[in-house]
Parts: C-alpha cells; structure tokens; sequence
C-alpha cells in the first residue's frame, strides 16, 4: 500500500498542477499535439485535400454533380432519380438543391478553417519543418484557402464582370468561432490573388514539380499486364508527402489557378503572364491519341491524365461515379445534345471526345449517351482514379482569351492546339470578338464536360445559359448567384 | 528547499488560486509522509527502562514510546506524584508499573490498552475538591457501573457531567465518586457498552447498567464523505439511512430503497425495460439540471438520458460509479447518507450539483471470531395486469371490422374470404395462444452473504462473501453476482489506524434470447406456436391486404414471423464485467481532537459484451439469396476502467467552553481512464459455431471501433462546522477545483457554501416546553457544480482519415471547434428548512423548501457555416428547479410490547427552462419536421423558455367527432380542423407530478416486525402512449390492445374517444390521449421475526431473524397504459435468514 502514497506524493511532487489536468486525448489528437512534429504538418496539409475530396465537396458534386447541371449540360430523365430536375430549372428553393450548396458551402469553409489553422501554427513550428516542406505546407495551404473561397465567390457572389462592388462572401483568414464579414467582389478577389501571390513565392524556390527530373507520365501499374515501361518520376521522391505533386496545388496549379483569378478579374496581362508560365514550362505533355482511344480498357486514358495541372484523387469513389452516370438513374444525354455538343456534323465529325466519352445506349425510350469520361471498368487502370481540377487545356484557354484583343491569330492559335490534339484538324475561325468567345465557350464545354467548370464561364462572360439542344435562360443573376445558405444569413447576420 | 525548488515548477502565469492549490497539496504531501514515518515505528511489549528521580510523565512516555500503551489522567494529578528512580530491562509492563507507583498518592488499571491513571484513596485525597475551589458547595457523586447482562462491575468507563469535558473513570470495582459542579446529567461512555445518560435528580448514589455492545457508531452522525458531523448541528440537507432499514424495504435493489426515504432521489420510470435485472436505473436528485447536446438529433421524450444529472456516488471516501451501486450487496452497507443541498455537497465541489450518495460499508469489529449469514430466497413473478390484449375470437372479429376482409385492387373478395376462413378455422379449433406467457416465466434467485469479522484491539480483520443469482422474469435473462472481500485494520496505538479493504467481483449479465417482450404482445392468439410435429414455426402468417398506409413493398404482403423461434436458436447476448478495489486509508490521531486521515484508492474494472445473432434467425429472414453469406453477426465489446482516488483530510474536532468546533481541510485527487473496443463481424455458416472465430468477415466499409479517454481531477477544500451552545449553527465550506475537462482557459474553478441554523429547542423558553421537543431551524445557500460533458470538448482535436489515405499519405482534419473557455455548470442553490419534533419526538414534520438554479448549462451555439463550423459548446442555458420536501414521522404507539408508527415522505419539484440557446430552438422546428415525417405518434422532447423540460408538446384536440369518427384539434389561432398539422404543436400537459413520495407504517409486536411501504405520483399528466400505439395506430394484422376492439367510434352518434374502428390512418401526437397520472403502488411489505434466545443459543447462534419481504406487490393507476414494453415489471418476494455465529 505504501506505493501507493509513493505513487501519490511523486505525482504530486513531479508534475505542476495546471500541466497534470492537461490531459491529451489519444483515440483522437489535440491540434496542439498534431503541429508537434513535421509529420503533423504533413498529415494536417493531407488532410486539406482528403476534406475536399469527399462527396459532398469536390469528390463528387462540385466537379460532377450541380455546377454541371446548372450548365445544362445533362439531360435529367423525368423520373429523377437523382433530385436534379428542379435544379436544372434553377429553382433555388428546392430542398435538394438547398441541401447540396449549403454542405457544400459549410464543407469548403470546414476546409479553409483547417488551412487557417495550419497557417496559425506555422511560424511556431518553422523549426520542426524542412525548409522544403515549410514552403509546400504554407504554400499550399495559402494557395488552397484562396482556391475554395474564389469557388465560393464563383457560386454565391455575383461576377465581377456584373457588380464588382457588390457583397459577396465572408474571406476568412483566422482560426476562429468569430463571424467574418461579408468582403465585396473585388475585395474578395484582391485577397485570393494576394494569397496566390504569396503561394507562387514560397513554392517557387521549393517545389519539387520545378525540378528538371519531375517527369509527368503514366505511373507503372503493376496489375496491368500491358502497360509499356514508363517514364514517370511523380512517385520517385524518398518523402510519400512530395510525391505526386499534381494531386496537390502544386507551384503550376497555382500558376493556372491565378490566370483563372486574374481572368476573372478581367486582368488580362496577369492572366496571360501565368497561363504561358504553365505553357512555355512544357511540363505537361499532351495526351498521345493512342492512349485516348485505346481499345483496351486497362490502357485507355480517359481524362487525359497527363494533361491535368491539379486533381483530387478519389480512388474509392468508383462506385459512386459508376452511379452518377449510370443510365437510367444517372446524368447523362440525348442523342441529339451530344452530337450538338461535339458538333458532330460539323467540324467535330473526328472529335476523339465523343467517341470516347459518350457511349450509345439503346433503351425502350429512345437512344442515349452514357458519360463514360469516368468509367471504370475494369478498376485497373493506368491511373488512379482523378476528379480534375485544372487541366492544360484550360490554361490554353485562358491564354486565347486573354490575347484575343491584341493577337486574334495567336489567340486562335492557342485554341486550335488543343483542337488539333482532340482529332479536329480544321483551324478556327472566328468573325470578331462575340464569336470568337461564343466558339471558345464551346471548345470549352467540349474539354470540360462534366468537371464543374463550364458553369463559372457562362457567368464570368455573362452569356445566357443554352443547353447543347439549343434552350437558353437568359443570364441573370436569379440564375449565377446561389443564395447564402439560412443559417449563414441567420447566425451571420448578413 | 524541497519548497523553493516546488515553487519554481509552479509557471509564472499562474493564478493566485493555483497557488493555493499548490500550498495545499504540499500540506498533503507533509502530511502523508508524516502518516508513512508513523506508520513504520513498531511496538514491544516488554520495558526497559533507566531513570533517576524522572517526572512520572517522562516515564509515562517512554512506556508509551516502548509499548504503545497509552496513558490516560488528569493532569493536575500527576503534580501529586513523586518523581521515581527505576532501572529494568526487558520487565513486563506490570512490574515496571508497580515500581513506579509505589509510594505514589496515584494508582493505575489497564483497560484495553490503555492505562487509567486515578487517585489510590480517595476518602484520605481530597484532591479533586481543588478543581473546584471556586464552586462553594460540590456535591458529590459516587456509584457503581455494572454490565447489565452479567452484573460485573464495569472497569475504566467515563462518567462525565453533560456539557464538560472532563470527568473520572471507574475503577475494578466499577465504582466511581467526584464533585458535581453543575449540570444534572451525567454521560457514561465505555468501550463495548452503549453510552448512557443519567439524570441525577438530586440522588448522589448510583448504580448504573451499561448495555453491551455499540449501538451503530453513526447514527445521528451525517458523513459527509470527509468528516462525521453531528445531525443536530449540521445544517445542510442530509437524508441518513442505515443498510438494516434499507434491507427492510427492499432486499435486492438499495437504489429502489434508497427513493423511500427520500423521493428527492428520483429513478426516472422506465417503461421499455420494465424489470431486467441488467437494465441500470436513470436517476436525479432535486430534479433535472442538463439539456441535451451534440448531434442535434431529435429525441422522443423517454430517450432523454438523466445520466449526465446522476449524483455522485462516494463509498468510503472514494468515489464509485452507479453500476458498483447497483450491484452492491446491501447486507455490507453500514449507513447511506444522501446529501442534497449545497451546505452539504459543497466539499464535491464539480462534482456536487447533482447531490451527492455516500456510502460507508461495515468495518471489521474487535472481539473474538464471529460469522454473520445471511440467506434470501427470492421469487420473482411477472405482472401483466396492465396488458389487455384480444383473445383469437376477439381478434378475427376485429380484423373483419377494420376492413382487412374487404376486397381490393390487388386481392380479390374469394382470396381475402379464404384467409378469413382459414383463421376462422384456427379460432374454432380452439387455438387460441396466450403469446404473452410464452417468454415469460416464475424465477427463483438466491443469495448467501457470509461476513466473518474478528481480532485483538490491534488487529482485526473482515471477509465477506457473495454469492447472488438474479434471474429475471424473460427466460434466460438473468444478472449473477459473485463478490470477495477482505478487510484488515491495524491499530498500532491509539493514535493510528490503518486499515485495508481488497475486494473483488465478478457480475454476468445474460440477456433474454427470448427478444422483445413487445414482439409477443403484438402476436394474434389465433396463431399456433408449433406445427402438428411440435416444432416451433418461423414463418406462421403471410398477409396479403391492401390496406391504405400498411404492408411494405408490392402487393402489400406482410409475413409474420414467429418471435419464439429465435429462441430456438444458440443466439445470445451477454455482458461480464471483473472488478477489484483496493482502497487503503490511514488515520493518525495527532492530538486530542486532531486527526489526519488519508484514503487511497484504486479501482480496476474490465468489462466484456457478446452477442451473437444466429444465421438462423428471423433477423435475417429477409436476407436475398446473394446476402445469404452476410447472415450471422457477432459483435465484441471491451471496456478496461482504472481509477485512482486519493484523498487526505485533516480534521480538528473539539468542544471549548460552549464552542463547538469541527474543521476539516483536505485535498483530493482523481484519475480515470477509460479504454474501449469494439469489432462486428459477419457471415456464420450455421447455428452451432457462435464462436466470433467463425464469423465471414467483416461488414463491407466498417472498420473496428475504440476509444479512450481520460479524466483528471483535483480539488482542496475547507469546511467548518460551528455550533455555539449547540444552539446557534453555522456551516461554511470552501471548494477549489481542477479539472481535465474544463476548457484550457478555466482549468480551475472555486465552489462554496454557507448554511446558518438555530436550534431554539434548546433556548429557554422551548426548554422546559411540554409540546415541543424539538424545533430547529436551517438556511444554506450556496455554489456548486457539474461536468456533465465528455473530455475534449474544450479542445480542438483532429480526426485522422484512417481507411482512405490521399495519395501523399495519410491526412487528418478538425473534428470540432474547441471551445477553451468551456466552463463547468453551476448551480446556485437555495434550502430553508425547519424540524419539529412534538410529544417527547413522537411527531417530527421536517418541512423542506428549495430553490436550485443552474447556470451555463451545456449548449450547442450555432455558427454561421463560413466559420467552418455550424456550431460548438459553449455554456449558455439557464434551468431552475424549486421543490419542496416534507417529511412527516409519528410514533402512534411506543409501549413495552408495541410500537407503531407512520410516516410520510412527499416531494414536489417543480422545473423551468429558463434560458436555451438558439440551435435549441432551432431543434423545436426540426422537431416539427421529424413529427411530420418519422415519428408521428410519439411527442417529441422539445424546449421552450419558461417551460418544464418534462413538458408534453402535442396539437390540441377536441376528441372524436361522434358524427364522422374523426378526430376534430384546436389550431394554433383557436380556430378548428379535422387536419393535424405540426405547426399547430402547443405544450399541452406537464408530465410533473404535483406530489410524488412514500408513506407506510412500521408495527412492531413483541419479536414481530411488519413495514409496509407505498409509493405515490399524483397530480401530474402523461401521454398514454399504448392508446396511440396500440389502439389507433396499431396495425389490425398483429395483436392490439382491447380497447382497439370496444372503444372505437363505429356508427354515426358514437362518442367514442377512440377513431373510426375501419379508419387505418395514421393517428398524429394530440392531447387526446393525455391522461392524470395518479399512480400508488405498494412497493414494500416487510414481515419479520426475531427467535428468542432461547431458541438461538440451542443452535450456537448468537441471534436469528427470519424476513419475508415483498416487492411491487400492487399497482394502481388512473392511467391504463402498458407497461414494460420490451420487458415486462416483476412482482417479487424474498425470504431472508439472518444469523450470526
């Protein structure tokens, strides 16, 4: 028993009391015990990427689901099994949608709260980290705070084309139970450029992406029996935590991710500055129409793998995508919206994209294109299965817009390369400003269907919203503003 | 510089109030170590001594540093004495005492191990008369105490004048004599013998009988859990109950006893789980003080949880856990002393707003080796006089009038006319299946408790023994409890004490394999149980009707599967748990009055659960062919507890003058771990192999489930006790608390309380009164608090993303926002009281009013989403409770044969939410929502400022319209409707009783003893839910309540309280069905005999008393619902042998 009042009086006499009561839990982790270590960091920065990859964030409804739907660019099947039809009629006051933008909003700003806490605690914990991996954490998680809030202001403020002066989001930049007010367009757009800035300058010298070895390729697939040798070192770095730099915002994301916050602030030198940053690098090789169109599903690339600058890898959401695009349940299109899609009576007749990504399907009510950008079938693969966040052809994109007005021959240039690529040989030609961006806007559907973006151009150009069958909603902002979710206005006060 | 270098460990940011903390556990820590040195000192029996011409006073020492004797006298004698030459080595006590006392005015006797020093002659000492030199006339007193059973003189008892300390001590002869200076009432206190009161009346010659034996050294004495504090000067609110008096109302649940004598402890009506033996009671003390959080999931008003407001439980100084309670064997319990208001629970500070339950088990008494036995036979038997169910005719008739034989789309009338014909068939063959019997059964558990005690003064030692089978009344269920216990104290001298309790227990808890009881009211009688082989069906119906609103998927089938099957089979579900305590404690008396004691304690506990679903059972009927491997499931639970309680508490007790002073300080710390794990698996091929190592695998996506946690607490306190001329009262306490799980900001939290009380009995005036006896008032007031939410919520903590790792490794996310500032609940109290006793005491009525008002209660804040959160803790909610309390006792009839008396014990508690949080308003328009979609028939838990939390929420309803058989409600703007709709919700009925208590009589004849013992609930309301459940909304295709069948509206001009009979709607939550709840139930009736001595001592036995008490024997009540629906309420009785050896 004397051990007892041993054990009692060294516990008293060793430990300080207020430290005694600061118990740690242990099936759980404190943040002041995770930001104790290097790995920490590293989980914690992880774990960004794993918040926003669930379903109801960019795993699923921000890259597949309701942006894409707001695009018209689905065909809802009247029984709606998915609960898009109201959706697609933009009412806002419908349950579903309501559901879906307001956990998308608490998802995304669940996310930028776990960045502003990496960002609290990074100067404390400068001296745990590598001078590598102080850049890549604090880069990132500036560069990740200003790509969800400039998601944000895309979907619940109005463009800053349309009233740059109006309110918009709340741009938060602290850990904090505190309400954050609402910043103007501009203000909002100010702030996502200035942490973008800040992103490009700490990864700039530390970016293992920069580095001439950084060879972008196929990884080697151990299950696939064919795949030829590959030239890949995305996965060669000795730290896991630097290794596949495209899944994470790495120093040429941010690159594009400015040029798309540059453009969007109508700051086309910016812009155009940081797309041919990406350009002129070469680092990312287009796609080799051999692998496109391969015959063999272990060896097709169906999105394009090598052309992606940023995607979040989802490779557990198969299933959940093989629904999404199931037919009948699914989202997925007419006969006649495809063939208008990908002009295939037109100057689209060899477009790749159609063969590849829409499937015929024959069922009692007619024929229909099944979305088989995402399929699956088998799992193997010669990559893991990616939602795409920012592709080359984007940037490319960018660039043709952004030096339409001083070169219209390059800026179609710029256009045609990502043409060419896709199996359309003839050049663009556009007759003046309007319709050269009413034929980008199309490229653009075409390359970016169903990854969430096209919606965010309709609204950047202020161009009615047409679905391919040719319906048109007039652009308003009843359609390109979301409203705030209640409980934001509610205990918000907005 | 042990203090220096501790000093400086202490951060420079600390407060004030941590510095108190750290001085107060040094103090600890000194005196703990002190309690070690002592403790290590050893004791010969033999002297040696070398003195010339010492004090008799240094020579007393050394014989009590070599001995351990102590010596007892009165100083002014030892100034008679001559100072004494001795020089022995290795003499005997004895002989080294004679020496010394020769030639001395003084001689000595040993009692125990002590040394009574006294006067050698007192006719030639008129020593004493010099203590009274300013009294002029001392009377003097002389007489002769004698042991009433054997007539011996008494030896070294003390005759002390009342109100002095001081007095004399008789001799061998038992004889004793001294000046009386005052005062008429003298006190004879002796070790083994009951103290005595004498009043001399004049008389100067005595002879007195003392008789053997103590009576319970507690009684009239409040523990407090730290100190023993006189009842008559105590002015908190405590509620003492011996174990014997407990044992007497119910000899198998001391928590259910425990509400007899104070309904103020309130276990919260069950109805689901009836009476299962492994079913743990929900309890609070004074009402509800706790809103519930996290989740935001909406609740019906039985799923909210009074855990988070249970009392604490304190047993011999440490603190238990309920189920250690629950499972205690009330024969080891010495007294139970709940403590209510905050001049009583102040020294639990947290942990004190919910009252406070301490328990003091038996110690270990000196004498030679006795064996106390006790036996309970128990029965127990099912009661079912709530359940009225149709029986097969009844049934069918029914059916047929609800319009389940009516044709329809999918059926045609030849099709439905022969499944009627079919049941018909059964009916008037005479089957007709009394299912409610079928999972029942009469039990008969036992219980054997075996305690030996024994020992010399100095060492004395207690085993105890349990062995206890409580099967319950479902076949197969059942709680078995085996305990062991060692006690050994050592009492080295009279200054300390130490003492050592181990014990250990094992409890296995079986659940039925019979399932729920509410499968098998709801079977129709008409139904066989087996086939003509004797084989017990699976399948016994297949329904195929098109009744609006029932049946599930196409065609509307409904196949009814026989419950009694799954009994069949090998599935089970079973809990375990293995505990051992061990608590230590050490008390050194360090001078008169001043003690220091310190109690160490750890408890470890390791508790399993099983269950194992067979492939076979009629869980898994369903199961599509492609499922058929997904059948079975086992699910393993572990839970590992240790705890470490540690306290020391230093005690200073003393009478100065008319000062009457009791102090104790002390200091308190506790750890507590919590380690939890849990894994599911699935897929068993057959019945036999239940072993987990058989299972297929586990269910895709799960993953194996754990937890741990950890709590720290430490607290000091001070609390002072005062009574001046045992009249004017004062009880004042101080608390500092530490706590892991307050938030980083307020690690430490202060409580207090201050109680005031005047006992005028004692005053002049009431003194010589022929009526009253005793009239005392008390006042307290004070703050306490609570920590009713789990660890780390003051923390923001991260979740790893364990079983889907992005492609750079592994990542972690915030759970929560951790609110730092998160604070304790504190709760304000109020409790005025008075006590009067009338008639020599043959009345007491001891009123009791509070008022108890909780700050900070728990609350979930909501945030605006772009916070990244949508809400967080924080402590905003305010709820009152305000009750009274009377307590009423009257002895009727005390003479030498009979003795009967009454009592009465009520309580009202009155609750209000003062102030909620808005995400708990929020909650009320969710609640709307879930009304509306998923739980139509069940009012919801729901809050509103100003209201009670035991509130009913329901849409007013003017009952059934005789003219349609619809139900007409009131809309929110009084206008009326025959639609129900959510928002038209009101409070509608308070489920509070207006009184609630116990009231019986004890009579006791000659050697008989009859208590019997009701239990009341008036005045307050309930929402009859069998009559929603089982009348109007019951499906017709299974078993409904009679009512179903003769109180429903039929034809136009009924004025039925029930809807249209063929109506198949669902029935909406409506205050149609609230009912009064005015409920009494004879809970107790006790009949005992104690055999004469005669009869005993033939049997070697030193006394024998045989009981039979019986249980929830009969219940009445204005509101006809069903109770125990997944298990239903037992009546039982016990017979109980108690002898000693």
């Amino acid at each position: 028993m004397k051990i007892f009042i041993a054990l009692l009086s060294s516990t008293l006499l060793l430990t300080s009391c207020s430290k005694w009561l600061d118990v740690k839990p242990q099936s759980q982790v404190a943040a002041t015990d995770l930001f104790d270590s290097q790995e920490g960091f590293e989980e914690a920065t992880n774990g960004l990427y794993s918040r926003c990859s669930l379903q109801a964030a960019y795993g699923d409804e921000l890259s597949f689901g309701f942006l894409d739907v707001l695009a018209q660019n689905y065909y809802i099947n009247f029984n709606d099994y998915q609960h898009y039809l109201q959706t697609s009629i933009y009412n806002y006051r419908d349950n579903d949608f309501i559901s879906r933008k307001d956990t998308v909003w608490t998802s995304l700003y669940n996310a930028i709260a776990n960045s502003n806490l990496i960002l609290t605690n990074i100067e404390n914990g400068k001296k745990l980290l590598t001078p590598v991996d102080y850049g890549v954490i604090k880069g990132e998680a500036l560069a990740m705070r200003a790509y969800l809030h400039f998601d944000l202001l895309r979907m619940f403020a109005p463009s800053y084309g349309n009233n740059p002066s109006a309110p918009a989001i709340p741009y938060v930049s602290t850990f904090s139970n505190k309400v954050t007010p609402l910043s103007t367009v501009s203000q909002v757009l100010t702030l996502v450029l200035q942490d973008l800035n800040a992103a490009k300058a700490l990864l700039k010298p530390v970016d293992p992406i920069l580095s001439a070895g950084y060879i972008i390729d196929y990884p080697w697939n151990s299950t696939s029996t064919t795949a030829p040798p590959t030239r890949s070192t995305e996965q060669s770095n000795a730290s896991l935590f630097l290794q596949n730099r495209r899944n994470r915002l790495n120093y040429y994301a941010v690159c594009g991710e400015l040029a798309r916050a540059y453009l969007y602030m109508n700051k086309q030198d910016s812009a155009l500055s940081n797309a041919l940053e990406v350009i002129n690098s070469k680092k990312f090789p287009w796609t080799d129409p051999g692998d496109f169109t391969d015959p063999n599903p272990q060896n097709v690339d169906r999105i394009l793998y090598k052309e992606l600058l940023f995607s979040w890898y989802i490779p557990t959401l198969g299933k959940t995508l093989a629904n999404r695009f199931a037919q009948p349940v699914g989202l997925y299109l007419d006969q006649v919206s495809g063939a208008n899609l990908y002009q295939t009576n037109g100057v689209g007749g060899a477009d790749t994209r159609y063969k590849e990504w829409l499937s015929p399907l024959t069922d009692a009510n007619g024929q229909w294109l099944t979305v088989a950008k995402y399929k699956r079938d088998p799992d193997t693969n010669r990559h893991p299965l990616l939602a795409p966040a920012l592709r080359l052809s984007e940037v490319y994109y960018i660039a043709a817009e952004c030096s339409y007005d001083a070169n219209p021959s390059q800026a179609m240039g710029y256009v045609d390369s990502v043409r060419f690529h896709r199996g359309i040989p003839d050049p663009l030609a556009a007759t003046g400003k309007q319709d050269f961006l009413n034929q980008l806007l199309a490229e653009a559907r075409k390359e970016l269907y169903g990854e969430g973006q096209i919606f965010y151009m309709f609204k950047r150009l202020g161009l009615p919203v047409t679905s391919p069958s040719g319906i048109g909603h007039p652009a308003t902002n009843n359609i390109f503003v979301l409203p705030l979710p209640d409980s934001e206005i509610e205990y918000g006060g907005r | 510089m042990i203090f220096t270098t501790l000093g400086g460990a202490v951060p420079q940011t600390q407060s004030a109030k941590a510095k108190t903390i750290m001085v107060m556990r040094l103090t600890t820590l000194l005196l703990l170590i002190g309690c070690l040195q002592v403790s290590a000192a050893g004791f010969a029996q033999k002297v040696s001594l070398s003195e010339e011409n010492a004090p008799l006073k240094k020579i007393f020492g050394e014989i009590r540093r070599q001995t351990g004797y102590a010596f007892f006298y009165n100083a002014q004698l030892l100034e008679r004495s001559h100072n004494v030459t001795i020089s022995v080595k290795d003499a005997s006590l004895e002989q080294v005492l004679t020496q010394c006392f020769q030639d001395q005015p003084l001689t000595y006797s040993i009692v125990n191990k002590t040394i009574v020093i006294r006067v050698r002659d007192r006719k030639e000492e008129p020593a004493l008369s010099s203590l009274t030199d300013t009294t002029p006339a001392p009377i003097w007193i002389s007489g002769r105490i004698i042991d009433e059973a054997t007539n011996k003189p008494v030896e070294g008892a003390n005759i002390t004048p009342k109100g002095l300390s001081r007095g004399v001590v008789s001799n061998h002869d038992g004889a004793f004599r001294f000046p009386l200076e005052h005062g008429s009432v003298l006190v004879i206190t002796c070790i083994g013998y009951q103290p005595r009161e004498i009043k001399t009346k004049g008389v100067t010659e005595f002879t007195i009988k003392l008789t053997p034996g103590t009576k319970d050294p507690l009684a009239n004495m409040v523990v407090t859990g730290y100190q023993l504090i006189n009842k008559d000067n105590f002015t908190g609110n405590a509620v003492v109950v011996s174990g014997e008096e407990l044992k007497k109302v119910n000899p198998q649940n001391l928590l259910q006893s425990l509400q007899v004598f104070d309904p103020s402890f309130n276990i919260a009506q069950n109805n689901i789980s009836g009476s299962n033996p492994n079913a743990l009671p929900s309890i609070n003390v004074r009402g509800s003080t706790a809103l519930p959080t996290g989740g935001g999931a909406v609740l019906s008003r039985s799923d909210l949880s009074s855990n988070v407001n249970l009392p604490t439980f304190i047993m011999d100084g440490y603190e238990v856990s309920l189920e250690k309670v629950f499972d205690l064997d009330v024969n080891r319990i010495q007294s139970v002393t709940l403590l209510k208001d905050a001049a009583a629970t102040a020294v639990y500070g947290s942990r004190a707003a919910n009252g406070v339950m301490v328990i003091t088990t038996k110690a270990p008494k000196d004498g030679k080796l006795q064996v106390f036995y006790n036996y309970e036979l128990n029965t127990t038997g099912p009661d079912l006089n709530d359940y009225h169910v149709l029986d097969a005719s009844q049934k069918l008739q029914y059916e047929k009038l609800a319009g389940l034989y009516n044709s329809n789309a999918n059926t045609s009338q030849d099709q439905l006319d022969a499944a009627y014909y079919d049941k018909l068939q059964n009916v008037l063959s005479g089957v007709n299946t009394y299912w409610l019997s079928q999972p029942l059964r009469t039990t008969y558990g036992q219980k054997h408790s075996l305690y030996l005690e024994g020992g010399g003064a100095s060492i004395r030692y207690g085993v105890n023994l349990l062995y206890q089978t409580s099967p319950g009344v479902m076949k197969g269920s059942s709680r078995d409890r085996y305990g062991l216990g060692m006690d050994l104290s050592y009492n080295p001298g009279k200054k300390l004490i130490f003492r050592n309790t181990l014990s250990v227990n094992q409890v296995n808890g079986v659940e039925s394999p019979y399932g729920s009881f509410a499968d098998y009211v709801q079977m129709n009688p008409y139904y066989p149980k087996t086939d003509s082989l004797g084989r017990v069906l699976q399948a016994v119906d297949n329904w195929k009707t098109n009744v609006g609103g029932l049946g599930s998927g196409n065609g509307n089938r409904a196949t009814i599967l026989n419950p009694l099957y799954n009994s069949t089979l090998h599935s089970f579900s079973k809990s375990a748990y293995l505990e051992m305590i061990d608590a230590f404690s050490a008390e050194w008396n360090i001078a008169r009055g001043l003690r220091l004691r310190s109690v160490l304690s750890y408890t470890k506990k390791k508790s399993t659960g099983d269950v194992f679903d067979s492939p076979l059972s009629n869980d898994f009927y369903f199961y599509l062919p492609n499922q058929l491997t997904q059948r079975g499931s086992y699910t393993y639970s572990t839970n590992d507890e240790n705890t470490f309680d540690g306290n020391a508490t230093l005690t200073y007790n003393r009478q100065i003058g008319d000062h009457f002073i009791n102090m104790a300080l002390g200091s308190n710390l506790r750890t507590y771990t919590t380690d939890s794990k849990s894994f599911y698996a699935i897929g068993f091929t057959n019945d036999r192999f239940t072993n987990i190592g058989f299972a297929g695998g586990y269910p895709a996506g799960t993953t194996p489930g754990g937890d741990y946690s950890q709590q720290r607490l430490f607290g000091s306190f001070a609390t002072l006790n005062y009574a001046w001329k045992n009249k004017y009262l004062l009880d004042a306490t101080i608390r500092e608390d530490g706590s892991s799980l307050f938030g980083t900001q307020n690690k430490e939290a202060s409580f207090w309380a201050l109680g005031l009380g005047w006992n005028a009995f004692k005053e002049d005036f009431l003194a010589l009164s022929p009526v009253i006896s005793q009239l005392r008032f008390r006042a307290s007031t004070g703050l306490t608090g609570s920590v009713s939410f789990a660890p780390y919520q003051a923390e923001t903590t991260y979740t790893y993303y364990a079983n889907s790792w992005y492609s750079t490794g592994v990542g972690a996310s915030v759970n929560t926002y951790g609110n730092e500032a998160l604070k304790w609940q504190r709760t304000r109290s109020y409790d005025v009281g008075m006590d009067l006793g009338l008639f020599k005491d043959r009345l007491i009525i001891s009123p009791r009013y509070y008022y108890k008002l909780t700050h900070g209660l728990l609350a979930d804040i909501n945030l605006p989403p772009s916070t990244g959160f949508e809400s967080y803790t924080d402590n905003l909610g305010d709820m009152a409770n305000r009750g009274a309390e009377l307590n009423f006792k009257y002895a009727a009839i005390r003479n030498k044969n009979w003795n009967v008396s009454f009592f009465a014990n009520l309580v009202n508690n009155t609750n209000k939410i003062v102030r909620i949080s808005d995400a708990l308003k929020n909650y009320n328009n969710k609640a709307n929502q879930v009304q509306k979609d998923s739980l139509p028939s069940t009012p919801l838990l729901r809050f509103q400022e100003g209201q009670s939390l035991n509130m009913i929420y329901a849409v007013r309803s003017l009952g059934i319209d005789p003219q349609n058989g619809r139900e007409l409600y009131i809309k929110k703007d009084g206008t009326h409707t025959y639609t129900w709709d959510a928002n038209d919700i009101v409070p509608v009925a308070d489920n509070t009783p207006k009184v609630m208590g116990s009231f019986g009589t004890t009579m006791s004849y000659k050697r008989f003893q009859l208590n019997a013992i009701f239990t009341t609930r008036l005045g307050g309301k309930d929402y009859n839910q069998t009559l929603s459940d089982r009348v109007e909304n019951a499906d017709p295709r299974y078993n409904v309540d009679s009512r179903a069948l003769t109180e429903r509206w039929q034809k136009p001009g009924d004025h039925a309280l029930f809807k249209n009979i063929s109506d198949l709607s669902t029935t909406f939550v409506s205050s149609r069905f609230i009912q009064k709840d005015n409920t009494v139930d004879l809970t107790s009736v006790y009949l005992s005999y104690d055999f004469d001595k005669a009869f005993y001592s033939r049997l070697a036995m030193q006394n024998l008393r045989v009981a039979f008490t019986m249980n929830d024997i009969a219940h009445w009540s204005s509101l006809k619902i069903e109770r125990g629906i997944d298990y239903p309420y037992a009546k039982s009785f016990t017979l109980s042998i108690q002898t000693s050896f």
